[in-house]
């Protein structure tokens, strides 16, 4: 039965050059992601959040503190090292932490940092940011230097320190009218950490995610 | 440090010097068991001294400052504001020469002018709308320029947080002001500028007050920095403590790295030698502590 058997080719072929087709393009989705992944640039991260901070700002108050929280997350912990952010927060005591207390610090310092944007960021009022300039520090860091720009008032000068993790940049401090996050952080959490110990810390910490979602 | 000009000028920075480590010399011996941080080896005391203050704040300059703000009209708040902000341009002024910021001095001289004839007497300010903007300079500032060591974090009381380079530096804004010299009229009206500041702090105190687990050091921190931005006058600046942090924390990561690929325990291959490149970078980090980052 020659006819079927060059049906049967036929067929074949075309489950082939399908499979290839397919498999080409999941090649192509595949590198057009990892390549979407590592154009953006510092600048571009920083940017990306902002957009999204004024974007739950603009809904602030529909959305209310959890719908914040919600749409915030996953947009603070992609564009955060919160990792690192924890870790370099406590400092030395991070050695002295067991594995146990230290996925707890991380987990609870990450909710306090989402809460802390959906408190702060829940209304709008004209406000946009302003890129104003890029630079590059020693040992794989980038300065991205923005504004807040609010109607009627002086300029909030924010600066975002970036490092590259993986392939991508990320947010490992900010800078707003030259008071570091990290560094404020950084003193407050090793003072209370020596003074009244870690489980007062991860208690403080509660408290306030506590009071920033009742307000 | 960017100018050290006559001999005076010298000695003056000396004495200053002489006096800022006699003056942190004579009680570091103070407890230091809680004390965490180096600038602030009085901690307990600063701690005591900030209580007090936050009940002053609670019970009189609170209340106070919200019923100046719900009484008084916005314009007239502008205009004390204003006001006593144009007599301290003076002292700006000079601490503009004094750290040889010549071009910022003409800048400061032509807002004073503009705002006291223009601006009635400087209850306008006329001259930021014409683009001369207005800049922070004072004693304290004008000493870090010229290198004089910041000394000790004081909680003051009543004043609030200070430097033991602070304290000079106060004290010479204070004689640079001609508020201090003019009679009644205006130093009554002083009280009303106190009053003016702690109303527009309101709102920076409520952010610490949520913001803070541990108010005292938040404090602390942020008055330290905002001088030292001041000092730099905006440029970024990470300093010393937490550049060291960021390179405990690169080195921890190196190590784990190098731990994860000696780990898989067996044959030989597995073992891989630390990547070249990784371990220049932890050499040159480890060798520029100062670096940024």
């Amino acid at each position: 039965m020659p006819e079927i058997s060059v049906f049967g080719v036929f067929m074949y072929q075309s489950l082939i050059i399908n499979k290839i087709s397919v498999l080409f393009l999941l090649f192509l989705l595949s590198l057009t992601e990892v390549y979407a992944e590592d154009i953006l640039s510092a600048r571009e991260v920083v940017e990306n959040f902002q957009a999204e901070l004024l974007d739950v700002m603009k809904n602030g108050k529909e959305l209310g503190y959890e719908g914040r929280f919600d749409k915030l997350e996953k947009p603070v912990s992609e564009s955060h090292d919160l990792n690192m952010i924890a870790r370099v927060v406590v400092g030395r005591e991070w050695e002295n932490m067991s594995s146990d207390q230290q996925e707890k610090f991380v987990e609870v310092f990450s909710r306090f940092s989402v809460a802390a944007y959906a408190h702060n960021f829940k209304e709008y009022s004209g406000e946009s940011f302003k890129f104003e300039s890029e630079e590059e520090t020693g040992r794989g860091g980038v300065i991205v230097h923005t504004y807040l720009v609010i109607p009627d008032d002086k300029d909030v000068k924010f600066d975002y320190m970036l490092k590259k993790k993986g392939n991508g940049w990320r947010i490992i401090n900010i800078i707003a009218n030259g008071v570091s996050d990290l560094a404020l952080r950084r003193s407050e959490y090793s003072s209370i950490l020596k003074r009244d110990g870690y489980e007062m810390l991860i208690e403080k910490i509660s408290e306030k995610i506590d009071l920033y979602s009742k307000q | 440090m960017r100018i050290v000009g006559s001999k005076r000028q010298r000695i003056v920075v000396v004495f200053l010097c002489a006096q800022a480590y006699g003056l942190s010399g004579c009680t570091t011996t103070a407890n230091q068991d809680l004390s965490v941080s180096e600038v602030d080896p009085y901690e307990n005391i600063n701690r005591k001294v900030y209580a007090f203050n936050m009940t002053v704040d609670e019970y009189v300059a609170e209340p106070v400052a919200k019923a100046y703000k719900t009484v008084t009209p916005d314009v007239v708040q502008t205009g004390v504001n204003n006001f006593f902000g144009n007599l301290k341009t003076i002292n700006t002024v000079i601490n503009d020469v004094l750290q040889g910021k010549f071009q910022q001095s003409a800048e400061d001289s032509g807002r004073f002018l503009v705002n006291s004839t223009m601006g009635l007497g400087g209850l306008l300010d006329i001259a930021a709308d014409m683009g001369l903007e207005h800049h922070e300079e004072d004693f304290d500032q004008t000493f870090a320029v010229w290198g004089v060591p910041q000394g000790s974090y004081l909680m003051l009381p009543f004043l609030g947080p200070s430097t033991t380079r602070g304290i000079p530096g106060a004290v010479l804004d204070t004689a640079a002001n001609p508020a201090t010299y003019v009679g009644m009229p205006v130093q009554a009206l002083q009280v009303l500028e106190v009053v003016n500041a702690r109303a527009n702090a309101d709102g920076a105190l409520k952010f610490i007050d949520e913001a803070a687990l541990d108010p005292y050091v938040f404090t602390r921190e942020s008055y330290l920095q905002w001088r030292n931005n001041l000092i730099n006058d905006g440029n970024v600046e990470i300093d010393d403590d937490l550049n060291e942090a960021l390179l405990d924390f690169d080195e921890a990561l190196f190590d784990e790295v190098s731990d994860a690929e000696t780990e898989p325990e067996g044959s030989l291959d597995n073992i891989k030698p630390i990547p070249v490149e990784d371990a220049s970078e932890a050499v040159k980090a480890q060798s520029i502590p100062n670096q940024e980052f």
